[in-house]
């Protein structure tokens, strides 16, 4: 991250807030304890239906307070700094906690060096984000005439932490970040495309918002599909799954990696660790504090030092994604990371080749889909895609239908695409699954 | 925290303004396997500001709403919308005037669980299921509660003061079929704190076994046939219809994006059979799950009939869309959280009740499907919808057969609609889930069985 530093603790109202509760905590009878101080100052300009409509300014604050005792933990949140109301949920959490039952498993960080970590920058820039704008508004006006920009977001987020817990484990962290969000589609007379959005994150708005993420290829295709077509028949084929696309079929290995499905034992890579569950070209990596992730994240919600992480390593499990209590209820090992900020390692393979490789199939870019079953199975809407025969992409799809199961199709995958996103919050490239059911109409 | 009276504000409100203290509470309470996952409880509390100039808005939150920061908050919102008219100059008209004086409690009046209660109740459940039904893999008991209280006041003379609060039990249990997990998951609650919703653990007792019942079935589930077949929507499956495939494309702010219903006022959408109304606060003599009052801009909530008979009739507005409309405001503008500024929202969104009977409907069925459980779904501008299904059954020769494993159904809301031949006389109303635009926020999806054509997800 660019204006990284792991520097000295300063001390500020966040840190004197902080020690106070931690302290009265403890003081409280806690056994251990963890607190954690936050400030968020947002800056958002609307635009809707093509007009800039909206400018939003909200100041937003959090504290928030965990409790063991006699193995028993509660936790509590409030958005007040009020050292009254900071008492009175020091009584309550520490009330919740004795009401609960003893579980060997719940802890918290133990200490590391204090550290204090800054990103970004602190004020917005209100006029040049109304550029932005405006500029972005009057370039899709031009090169894009059937677009609805629908709603578009940017916002400039600004927030201030402080984190300290009884094992004197203690981090600052300062993050500026600007986020945009745009939902629109294709329209001609009463001839409507299916709606799409996109998003991206940047600590800087140097480009234009149509040159950042796949803002100008997502507009293409609404401006593409205000006509599509049914696939015909029903057929087993190839799914080219673009990056927007690709985070649906993702977090279905994710979530199977997490703490829930590993502690109920539901997870079918529950184990898994050490052994091959994607084709040897798929590797994962969850890279909060990389270059590459403009917005990632310092400290885990444990109250750890975040570090990067590989979860997959060319088709072999390396990590799960469990948090302290996780780990120490399956004697697994905890992550460090909280996941997210995720990179997939590029292909050999540019897209046109991948594309060209296909017999029959189709090029997805949003999967609209039924929650996945717990053995993978998947099914959904291929929306906002295209059908793919002899080798080029033939014409925009509705009303299309695919499943399969995510299980076997990251073991199948077939190819990764040299090209990838840069979202801000993920990296993501092009990939291919062979095997997937197609049925239309 | 106590609401304040912030009618003393008035005076500062200039132009059309809102003002709006909000606090949301939440307690949330987790058992997996007998482990306590989740004890916790949190508050958000806020006042906010909201303007209007000339067609542009301005709006700013704090999270300490003392005197100084209300002041500051209105000032900070007339600027930023200053900031955009004095740029983008667009003249509209003013917006339309509305005024309510309202206070709705639907707080408990009982005494008030402790923490302890609460997980004594979660744990007697828990305990429940793992005496009684050993054939499982794992299980999950959640508790969760949400209050939303307002207090708004609008530069039209509106106020209003409101606690909508609803709690709910959720139950996941899973199993193995043949090494690969099997999932099902209900939840019972609705309207009303806990004190008034979990009353008896024994009252939850039958929703388990019926729970676990058809997970058995499940287990020995098949995986549906994929493509467009005659289906009997259960009513939970009627309720997220009306709401995802219908309701969203009839928000006047996506009307005006170029939403499919945009060309279909006063069309046929749907069968005869077919009316579809978005409930302010009751509906048939019944108080809704998510009853609206008075809504965020100070409008007094409307009931919008939708389709009527077959007929597109109305969309749900706010005030700028009823502006360019020409037509009332409906009382649609809701907002989630006190930094949220309202967006058009569907309150209680539901198919109303046909004649038929649920086993004449499923007797009449040749070859499909009976469709009970959805998880998720989504809608979009053209009116094609997918909702996941986590339950439900083949229909053979009108007979239920076997379960189904997961599956999706899909389709083009308005050409599924037409298809519908028939409505069963009961009704379900749910209000478990979030809606997401923006913000998410909570509703009430309500529905009979209807039985129509629609595509299936399957191998």
């Amino acid at each position: 991250m660019p204006h990284q530093f792991g520097g000295p603790i300063a001390m500020n109202a966040h840190e004197e807030t902080t020690r106070y509760a931690l302290h009265a905590l403890l003081q409280a009878g806690a056994d251990k304890a963890g607190c954690s101080v936050n400030t968020s100052t947002k800056h958002e300009l609307s635009v809707e239906r093509a007009e800039l409509g909206l400018l939003r300014t909200t100041v937003n604050v959090s504290i928030n307070m965990l409790v063991i005792k006699d193995r028993k933990k509660g936790s509590i949140s409030l958005n007040t700094l009020e050292r009254s109301a900071i008492d009175q949920a020091v009584t309550e959490v520490l009330s919740m906690a004795a009401a609960s039952q003893p579980d060997q498993a719940y802890d918290i960080a133990e200490a590391q060096e204090p550290r204090s970590f800054v990103a970004g920058g602190t004020e917005p820039q209100l006029d040049l984000m109304y550029d932005r704008m405006k500029e972005f508004v009057s370039a899709v006006r031009v090169k894009y005439p059937n677009i609805m920009l629908q709603e578009v977001y940017l916002s400039f987020n600004h927030s201030k932490s402080s984190f300290m817990n009884s094992n004197e484990a203690h981090f600052q962290t300062s993050q500026g970040i600007h986020r945009c969000t745009a939902i629109f589609s294709g329209q001609e007379g009463d001839n409507v495309s299916s709606f799409i959005y996109t998003g991206f994150a940047r600590r800087e708005l140097e480009q234009p918002l149509l040159a950042c993420g796949s803002i100008d290829t997502r507009l293409r295709h609404a401006s593409e599909q205000v006509y599509s077509q049914p696939v015909w028949g029903k057929f087993t084929g190839d799914l080219v799954i673009a990056p927007d696309c690709l985070g649906s079929f993702l977090g279905f290995i994710t979530r199977s990696l997490s703490d829930r499905p590993i502690i109920a034992g539901t997870s079918v890579y529950k184990d898994s660790l050490g052994q091959q569950i994607a084709n040897p070209i798929f590797s994962l990596h969850c890279r909060p504090v990389s270059p590459e992730i403009a917005d990632g994240y310092f400290v885990t919600g444990d109250g750890y030092a975040a570090e990067n992480s590989t979860l997959i390593d060319h088709g072999v499990l390396r990590s799960y994604l469990l948090t302290l209590y996780g780990a120490k209820k399956t004697g697994r090992q905890r992550a460090v990371n909280n996941g997210g900020a995720y990179v997939v390692d590029p292909g050999d393979k540019s897209l046109d080749e991948i594309i060209a490789s296909v017999k029959r199939g189709i090029l997805i870019t949003r999967f609209s889909g039924g929650s996945p079953s717990a053995n993978g199975d998947f099914s959904g809407v291929a929306k906002n895609s295209y059908y793919i025969e002899d080798g080029k992409v033939a014409y925009p799809i509705r009303e299309t239908m695919v499943s399969g199961n995510f299980v076997e199709a990251f073991r199948h995958l077939s190819a990764i695409s040299r090209e990838r996103v840069d979202f801000g919050w993920a990296v993501l490239p092009w990939v291919c699954i062979p095997g997937i059911s197609i049925s239309g109409k | 925290m106590v609401a304040p009276d912030l009618r003393a504000y008035a005076k500062f409100l200039p132009e059309y303004a809102e003002l709006r203290w909000q606090e949301n509470r939440s307690i949330n309470i987790s058992f997996l396997n007998g482990n306590i996952t989740g004890n916790a409880r949190s508050s958000s509390c806020g006042i906010s500001a909201r303007m209007y100039s000339n067609g542009s808005w301005g709006f700013a939150s704090s999270p300490e709403p003392n005197a100084a920061n209300i002041q500051a908050v209105i000032r900070l919102a007339q600027d930023n919308a200053r900031f955009l008219d004095s740029r983008e100059k667009k003249g509209k008209q003013p917006l339309p005037a509305t005024s309510a004086d309202s206070v709705r409690d639907f707080g408990t009046k009982k005494p008030k669980y402790t923490q302890k209660e609460l997980l004594d109740f979660a744990k007697e459940l828990d305990a429940h299921i793992a005496a009684n039904y050993k054939d499982l893999t794992s299980r999950a008991v959640i508790l969760n509660g949400l209050d939303m209280e307002k207090v708004l006041i609008t530069s039209t003379g509106s106020y209003s003061h409101s606690l909508i609060p609803r709690s709910y039990v959720y139950v996941q249990m899973a199993t193995d079929a043949a090494g690969s997990p099997v999932e099902l998951g209900d939840l019972a609650g609705g309207l009303g704190q806990f004190e008034d919703t979990l009353t008896s653990p024994a009252k939850f007792h039958q929703m388990i076994a019926q729970l676990y019942e058809h997970l058995m079935h499940k287990r020995e589930g098949v995986y549906a046939d994929a493509g467009t077949k005659t289906c009997i929507l259960g009513a939970k499956l009627g309720g997220i219809l009306a709401h995802e495939a219908i309701g969203h494309t009839t928000e006047a702010d996506l009307v005006l994006s170029g939403s499919v219903a945009k060309h279909l006022l006063n069309k046929e959408v749907a069968g005869p059979l077919v009316t579809l109304v978005d409930f302010a606060h009751t509906a048939l003599g019944q108080i809704c799950p998510v009853p609206v009052y008075v809504d965020d801009e100070g409008t007094p909530a409307q009931d919008v009939t939708i389709i009527d008979r077959g007929i597109l009739k109305a969309y749900m507005h706010n005030k700028e869309s009823a502006l360019l409309f020409n037509t009332p405001p409906t009382g649609n503008a809701r907002a989630f959280a006190f930094s949220d500024e309202p967006l058009i929202r569907m309150r209680n969104t539901a198919i109303l009740p046909g004649n038929s009977k649920l086993e004449d409907m499923i007797a009449s069925v040749d070859d499909g499907y009976y469709l009970i459980q959805p998880s998720n779904g989504q809608a979009d501008s053209t009116s094609e919808f997918m909702f996941g299904v986590v339950l439900g059954y083949e229909i053979k020769k009108g007979k239920l057969g076997r379960a189904i494993r997961d599956t999706t159904i899909s389709g083009v809301a308005y050409d599924v609609l037409k298809t519908v031949t028939m409505v069963s006389d009961d009704m379900h109303w749910s209000n478990g889930g979030m809606c997401g635009k923006k913000q998410q926020i909570p509703v009430g999806l309500g529905g009979p069985a209807i039985k129509c054509r629609i595509n299936l997800g399957g191998r």
